[in-house]
């Protein structure tokens, strides 16, 4: 059996996926043991949950102490002494007082540590880690070099956003652990991860719920080409598959870059809940007047109409002209964004797409498809995913070392391209293998990019540095196929 | 405002062979710090992908012969001198780099940025008329200058700042008044010309000013020269735009040269001509990558200082590792300034009757 779930802004979803689909939705006020309760199947678990994540970032502020070892280049405020230089060397050691002395300087809740190009050699980002332990707990403390990618301002920004999201992420993995201990995280670029990798870099679940869509509307569907419309309580989603995938774009913070991919979707802040006040408002206020809520909804429009949601009966508050005006609004709105993407095939996905999507394509111009257990579509996606990784790699000869996403591990001797290659790939492999991976999905192992050239002394290559990136890529288990 | 930088990945391509100073590894330390920096998604930076320059552009300055001996010799091999052999591709190569200056002085012609920086590979100001020589095949700078004038810019001024005097593109401007062309210069040293005596000849007159330097020479000469020679030339020539060959071979840690300019030297300069440029020439400033082989050295410390005094930015940590201190005391020769400024003199006095900031009347 495959498990998934996934913790929206006020239901939690959960998928079984065997021979057929089991689904449930429990709301989120009884916490998340509560919807583990309700899985009575054993399987793996994947878990998305954005939603907690997104809430941590809207919440009250975390007063995040950035630690920076920028060392020679362009300018960062608050630098530190300590560099590394750009083949990896230790070139400025970090003065321990100087740290100690900014640590108490600076109080917060949370601690972010980047220094440049700790990708290649993270000793500065560890001795300044065993400082800040200190005084916050390692749950706390954030540091750069996991990111495994070159881009300082942009690993700076991540690493402070995993700071800001690391004990939660922690929280939710005892949580979930207690009752199934090797589950999954879903992230935001569709795959699933450890929470051991998680912990490294929280960003990774960035998003994931429109990830989860995408890839339980392209399983129930197998359409190729076509945008993903989910209708949700707060929102209406949109999502082009091209080749049955989403486009990935850089999560920008606080106007920032980060190293963060999530999946490119345009959002309309109509849903199911949004309010009914003087027409369709861009907001909810609880559920609908047919599931007991406080408000008229979009949902009890449709009620009107003669649609037959929850209790059809508690929507008759609405005037037939109000909520023809506000359903009228609604599908404009939706069918002239899903035009706008220049696809010609819809694919629904929430708990009111049977009603709504052949509306939205009818008004369109489109084709659609609706499947019976599209109102699970996200769970289903976190479900048959599987195990994604990128390995990141970097050989120097010269300096006898290999760095492995960010560690660091000594290098006999240096093989030729193709042996670098197949070393990346094995290492990948067995790392997923060891995370829980499916053995078939680890069998085709992309190899993202490879560079190397010869450091040359008095005339003669004397060193040789290559650079490899290999990845398993995020997409549906074999075990689902 | 937006520095551009024009570059390809193809100028990590080009290699005379794999133990030759001017080789593919001097850029890729150049790339790791620029990616490490978030050069390529710099607000201020823009990155300007170049295409080959055309024949036709390369014959505003070459001799037609010379171009298909070159074009021929890339298809099997060849031959210019002791230091300059033809690899397989060069052409190809070649043509790239002189596409990347032009593209350059596009950019900033056109407004899409306000300077630039071209970072290319092979290097040009060797390279004449009829021959290449020093590394160079095609002469970037002259060709980039050609396109310029073509584009309806009239007056130029070139300062070549590499530590070899750049008599390639000295021959080809010679005898011109449109094209001022000033440098800096160990001397003596390779190619042995650029002395203070070559002003230029016949309508050119007086339109090449060079400024020889002593072995030693650091910052405080380079920031003398540019204030008391180049800044006060450049406002009495009022050039429309300042083209820059940008050779970063003046770096203490330089392996073939005996100079001691520091990365923060070089951004102090270029801000100073963006400023210069901005006061006389609506800051049209390019810069073209020359010469530089301090491949595990400097390199990388000057490239992203030209960039970010180009881009407006913060320069005060542009500087070498400490380690790197030792070295620059072992090169720096505080003794060499008085042979800059005796060299500024005479070519003052050489220039004088041309140049109302050095006497004349
Ligand atoms: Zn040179």
């Amino acid at each position: 059996m495959l498990i998934g779930m996934d913790v929206g802004g006020t239901n939690t979803d959960v998928a079984i996926v065997g021979d057929e689909i089991v689904s449930v939705k429990v709301p989120n006020d009884r916490g998340i043991p509560a919807a583990l309760d309700r899985i009575t199947s054993q399987g793996r678990l994947g878990v998305s949950s954005s939603q907690p994540l997104n809430r941590i970032l809207t919440g009250d502020p975390v007063r995040v102490v950035t630690i920076l070892f920028p060392g020679p280049g362009l300018a960062w405020p608050g630098l530190l002494k300590g560099s590394i230089n750009h083949r990896g060397d230790a070139v400025e050691r970090i003065d321990p007082d100087e740290v100690r002395g900014f640590i108490l300087e600076n109080p917060g809740d949370a601690v972010a540590i980047a220094s440049k190009f700790s990708v290649r050699n993270p000793v500065l980002e560890e001795e300044a880690t065993d400082l800040a332990k200190e005084h916050y707990p390692d749950e706390r403390i954030a540091r750069s070099a996991p990111l495994a990618l070159l881009d300082f301002p942009a690993r700076v920004t991540t690493t402070r956003l995993n700071a800001r999201l690391k004990e939660t992420v922690c929280k939710l993995t005892a949580e979930i652990g207690k009752g199934r201990p090797d589950f999954f995280f879903f992230k935001g670029d569709g795959g699933l991860a450890s929470p051991q990798v998680v912990r490294e870099n929280p960003s990774l679940l960035f998003n994931s719920s429109a990830a989860a869509v995408a890839l339980g509307a392209f399983f129930l569907s197998r359409e190729k080409e076509c945008v993903v419309v989910d209708i949700g309580g707060t929102t209406t989603d949109l999502v082009p598959l091209h080749n049955g995938s989403p486009r990935m774009r850089t999560l920008i913070s606080d106007g920032e870059r980060t190293l963060a991919e999530t999946v490119e979707t345009l959002s309309i802040p109509f849903g199911g809940d949004s309010e009914l006040s003087g027409g369709l408002q861009p907001h909810r206020m609880g559920n609908a007047l047919a599931f007991g809520g406080p408000r008229p909804t979009l949902t009890d429009a449709l009620n009107v109409e003669g649609a037959e949601i929850g209790d059809p009966s508690r929507s008759v508050r609405v005037g037939k002209s109000e909520a023809e005006d506000a359903v009228d609004r609604y599908l404009d709105q939706v069918s002239y964004a899903v035009k706008e993407t220049g696809m010609d095939r819809i694919v629904g996905a929430g708990f009111l797409a049977p009603i709504l999507i052949p509306r939205i394509a009818r008004r369109a111009g489109m084709r659609f498809t609706v499947h019976t257990d599209s109102g699970c579509a996200n769970a289903v996606g976190v479900a048959v995913s599987r195990v994604s990784l990128t390995l990141h790699a970097r050989f120097d000869s010269g300096r006898k070392r290999a760095v492995l996403n960010g560690e660091v591990q000594g290098l006999k001797c240096m093989g030729d391209d193709d042996s670098l290659i197949g070393f990346c790939r094995e290492e990948v492999r067995r790392r997923a293998l060891a995370a829980g991976a499916y053995p078939e999905d680890v069998r085709k192992i992309d190899l993202v990019s490879f560079q190397a050239y010869d450091v040359v002394r008095g005339g003669f290559r004397a060193e040789r540095i290559a650079d490899v990136v290999v990845r398993i890529p995020p997409g549906i288990t074999m075990e689902a196929l | 405002m937006t520095a551009g930088l024009v570059f390809h990945p193809d100028y990590l391509l080009h290699e005379q062979s794999p133990g030759h100073p001017e080789r593919r590894e001097r850029l890729s330390y150049t790339i790791d710090q620029f990616r490490e920096e978030g050069v390529f998604s710099h607000r201020s930076i823009r990155l300007i992908t170049p295409q080959p320059a055309s024949r036709e552009s390369v014959m505003r300055v070459h001799f037609s012969e010379y171009l298909s001996f070159l074009e021929g010799s890339s298809k099997t091999g060849g031959f210019i001198d002791f230091d300059t052999s033809i690899p397989i591709h060069l052409w190809e190569a070649a043509l790239l780099a002189a596409g990347g200056a032009i593209r350059a002085a596009d950019a900033v012609l056109d407004g899409e940025v306000e300077n630039a920086f071209a970072m290319v590979r092979p290097p040009g100001h060797h390279a004449r008329p009829g021959t290449g020589a020093g590394f160079c095949y095609i002469n970037n700078m002259a060709v980039m200058v050609r396109h310029l004038q073509d584009r309806g810019v009239m007056k130029i001024l070139i300062l070549d700042w590499d530590a070899h005097h750049g008599d390639g593109t000295q021959q080809i401007f010679y005898e011109e008044d449109s094209v001022l062309f000033t440098s800096i210069h160990q001397y003596p040293f390779y190619p042995g010309t650029g002395s203070v005596d070559e002003i230029g000849l016949r309508r050119g007159t007086g339109y090449t000013a060079n400024m020889p330097v002593p072995a030693g020479t650091g910052d405080e000469s380079y920031l003398y020269l540019f204030d008391t020679v180049i800044g006060p030339l450049a406002r009495e020539f009022e050039p429309d735009l300042i083209a820059i060959s940008a050779g970063q071979d003046n770096h203490f840690t330089d392996p073939l040269t005996g100079l001691a300019l520091t990365a923060r030297g070089y951004s102090e300069m270029m801000r100073r001509a963006v400023d210069l440029s901005r006061d006389i020439c609506e800051g049209h400033l390019v810069a073209v990558l020359e010469g530089g082989y301090s491949v595990e050295g400097g390199l990388p410390y000057t490239n992203l200082g030209i960039l970010a005094a180009l881009a407006g930015l913060d320069l005060s940590c542009i500087r070498e590792p400490s380690g790197f201190l030792e070295w620059l005391r072992k090169v720096r020769d505080p003794s060499a300034h008085r042979g800059v400024v005796e060299n500024a003199n005479a070519l003052r006095t050489n220039l004088s009757p041309f140049w109302r900031c050095f006497g004349s009347s």
